[in-house]
C-alpha cells in the first residue's frame, strides 16, 4: 500500500480521536490570539500604531509557539505515559507519515486563532498590515520549525521534563522573547541568545510577511529556522525508528 | 514456519550499570494456524520477546525470522505481517470502537479490507451496543475487547494478544477464545502472552513457560503437564489464617489466602486422605479436594521450585 493512503487513514485516526479535544484548543488558540493584541494594549498607557502593529503580528507566532511547544510536548507525554506512543509503534506504517499526519493536524488547529485575530486586530487598530505572499511559506515555516523543535524534545526527554520545558518556554517566549517588542530593548546576553534559538527568527520571519512594508526579516533568519526545524523532525525521526 | 526465534538474548543496562537479562538464549518457533502461548509471570520477558519479534527493539544476540526473512532487516515488514493487541489499553480517545477498528482495518488491508467483518466480530463478541460510543465512555471490558478487534480485524499471519482477556466478563471470554480459534482456522498463527495459565490451557495448541528470561519448558498441555504429571494435587480451604503443619510427602506447595494447595505422588493418596481427615476432624481444614495436576501446577512448580508457601 502506498505513503497516501497511509497517510489518509493515519490522519483520519489521528484526527478523530482527538477531535473534542481539538475544538477545544481551536477556541482558546482564538481567545489567546485576540487576548495579546487587545489584552497587551492595557500594559502601554498610550499604545502607538508601531506597538500595536508589533502585537498585531506577534500573535501569530505566539499562536505557532504556543502550539507546538507547549500543546503538543504536553499530548506526546500523555501518550508516552498511557501507552498510546507505544501501539503508535506498532502500526504497520513508515513513522514519518505518523508524524506527517501529527503535524497536518497541529497546523489546522492553529490557523483559526491567527486568521480571526487577525482580521479583529485590522478592525479595532488599523495597525498598518501589509500581507505579502511570502504570508504562506512563512507560515508554513514558523509552524514547522516550532512543531519539529517540540516532537524532538517531547520524544527526547521524558513526560515530566518535557512538561516543565513547555512551561519555561510559555512565559519565556510571552515574556523576555522579542515577539512583541524590538529586540533592543532586551539585555545584550539576550539578545545574543535570541540570535540562536529560534524565536525571534519566526517572530522577525512572520512580521515581514504581515507588514511587508514596515519590516523586513533576513537571509539569517530563515536559515536559523530551516537548522531549528530540521534539527527537530530529524531528532524526532531518529527517536521513533530507535529500538 | 511462520516464525523462527533462534537463540535469542537481550539485556537492558540499568541504573548503575546493572545489566538485566530479560530474555536468556530464547529459541522456539510457530507453525502456520497454531496457538502458541507464552506463559510466566510478570517480569518474566514475556513482552521484551514480543517486541522483538515486532522489530521495535534488537536482540544482543540471535536472530528472528518471520516467513523465513529476518526481522532485524526489515522492522516495517515484521509490522505488517504481525498485528497486535497490547498488554495496556490502547486509548481511544473520541473514537468508537467502530472507527477505530475500521481505520485500523483500513491501514492494514487498504482496498481489500471489508467493512463487513468490523459487523461480524462485533456480532461474535455481543459488543453491538458500543459500537458507536465515545472511547472514553467505554468500560475496562469494552476497551480491551476494541483493542481485541483492532488486533484481528485484518489480521496478518501472525497475532500477537498480550492478556487479551484481562477486564473480560466471563461470557464474552468464551466468544474470544472462538474469534481466536476461527482466525487459526484461515491459516493465522496466534501467541498468547498471559499469565493467567488455566485459561491457556484449554486454549492453546502449544506453549512454553517463561521464567526470569529463559524457557523452562515447552510443547502441548499435555507435555508439559507430564513434566509433573505423576503427581495429584489437593486443595485445601483452611478453617483460620493459622499456618498447618504440611505432611512430609508433599512435593510442593503453596497459599493463596485460605486455600492451600500441594502436589503429591499418586502413591501417597490414601495417606494425604486420612491426613486431611484428621485435619478437618480437628477443626484445621473445612473441607479438601483430589484432582489430577493442572498445567497451573506445572507452572508453579517449574517458577516457584516450592519457593512459595515452605
Amino acid at each position: 500500500m502506498n505513503v497516501l493512503s497511509h497517510y489518509k487513514y493515519v490522519f483520519q485516526m489521528q484526527f478523530l480521536r482527538n477531535a473534542g479535544f481539538l475544538v477545544f484548543m481551536i477556541l482558546i488558540q482564538i481567545l489567546i490570539s485576540i487576548g495579546i493584541v487587545i489584552g497587551f494594549t492595557y500594559l502601554l498607557p498610550a499604545p502607538d500604531t508601531n506597538s500595536i502593529l508589533f502585537l498585531a503580528t506577534g500573535a501569530p507566532t505566539i499562536i505557532l509557539i504556543f502550539t507546538g511547544l507547549v500543546i503538543l510536548p504536553q499530548q506526546v507525554g500523555t501518550a508516552k505515559s498511557d501507552g498510546y506512543m507505544e501501539f503508535m509503534r506498532t502500526w504497520p506504517v513508515n513513522r514519518g507519515v505518523i508524524l506527517g499526519a501529527d503535524t497536518t493536524i497541529w497546523l489546522i488547529i492553529t490557523l483559526p486563532g491567527i486568521i480571526i485575530s487577525s482580521i479583529i486586530a485590522h478592525l479595532m487598530f488599523s495597525p498598518g498590515y501589509d500581507i505579502s505572499w511570502t504570508v504562506i511559506p512563512a507560515l508554513l515555516m514558523i509552524a514547522l520549525t516550532s512543531i519539529g523543535v517540540g516532537y524532538g524534545f517531547s520524544y527526547l526527554l521524558s513526560p515530566t521534563a518535557s512538561l516543565a520545558l513547555s512551561q519555561v518556554i510559555v512565559f519565556g517566549a510571552l515574556m523576555f522573547s522579542p515577539v512583541n517588542f524590538p529586540l533592543e530593548r532586551l539585555p545584550e546576553w539576550l539578545q545574543a541568545l535570541h540570535q540562536a534559538l529560534p524565536i525571534y527568527s519566526m517572530a522577525e520571519v512572520m512580521r515581514a510577511s504581515l507588514a511587508a512594508s514596515t519590516f523586513e526579516a533576513t537571509a539569517g533568519n530563515y536559515i536559523n529556522l530551516l537548522i531549528w526545524c530540521v534539527l527537530g523532525y530529524g531528532g524526532a525521526i531518529i527517536i521513533l525508528n530507535r529500538k | 514456519m511462520i516464525l523462527n526465534v533462534e537463540a535469542v538474548t537481550k539485556g537492558f543496562t540499568g541504573r548503575r550499570e546493572n545489566k538485566m537479562i530479560a530474555n536468556d538464549n530464547i529459541s522456539l518457533h510457530i507453525d502456520e494456524g497454531e496457538i502458541y502461548g507464552l506463559l510466566g509471570q510478570n517480569g518474566a520477558g514475556k513482552t521484551t520477546l514480543v517486541n522483538q519479534i515486532l522489530g521495535l527493539i534488537t536482540p544482543d544476540s540471535g536472530d528472528i525470522q518471520l516467513l523465513g526473512k529476518s526481522v532485524l532487516q526489515s522492522p516495517e515488514r515484521a509490522r505488517s505481517i504481525c498485528s497486535v493487541q497490547p498488554q495496556s489499553q490502547v486509548p481511544l480517545g473520541f473514537l468508537t470502537p467502530k472507527q477505530a477498528v475500521t481505520l485500523i482495518g483500513k491501514m492494514r488491508a487498504g482496498k481489500k479490507f471489508d467493512p463487513k467483518r468490523v459487523e461480524m466480530l462485533f456480532e461474535a463478541l455481543d459488543m453491538g451496543e458500543w459500537a458507536n460510543k465515545e472511547g472514553e465512555k467505554l468500560s475496562g471490558g469494552a476497551k480491551r475487547l476494541t483493542a481485541f478487534c483492532m488486533a484481528v480485524i485484518a489480521p496478518g499471519k501472525l497475532v500477537i494478544l498480550d492478556e487479551p482477556t484481562n477486564d473480560v466478563d466471563p461470557v464474552r471470554r468464551r466468544y474470544l477464545w472462538q474469534v481466536i480459534r476461527n482466525l487459526t482456522n484461515d491459516g493465522t498463527s496466534v501467541i498468547l502472552v498471559t499469565h493467567n495459565v488455566l485459561e491457556a490451557e484449554k486454549a492453546v495448541d502449544r506453549v512454553a513457560i517463561i521464567n526470569k528470561g529463559r524457557i523452562l519448558t515447552q510443547g502441548t498441555p499435555l507435555e508439559v503437564k507430564s513434566s509433573v504429571s505423576n503427581q495429584m494435587r489437593i486443595e485445601l480451604s483452611l478453617a483460620s489464617e493459622l499456618d498447618i503443619e504440611i505432611p512430609s510427602w508433599a512435593l510442593s506447595s503453596y497459599k493463596n489466602g485460605s486455600r492451600l494447595f500441594f502436589a503429591i505422588d499418586p502413591q501417597e493418596v490414601t495417606a494425604t486422605i486420612e491426613w486431611a481427615k484428621r485435619q478437618v476432624d480437628k477443626g484445621l481444614i473445612m473441607d479438601y479436594s483430589l484432582s489430577p495436576a493442572t498445567i497451573e501446577d506445572a507452572y508453579i512448580e517449574l517458577t516457584s521450585k516450592k519457593a512459595v508457601g515452605l
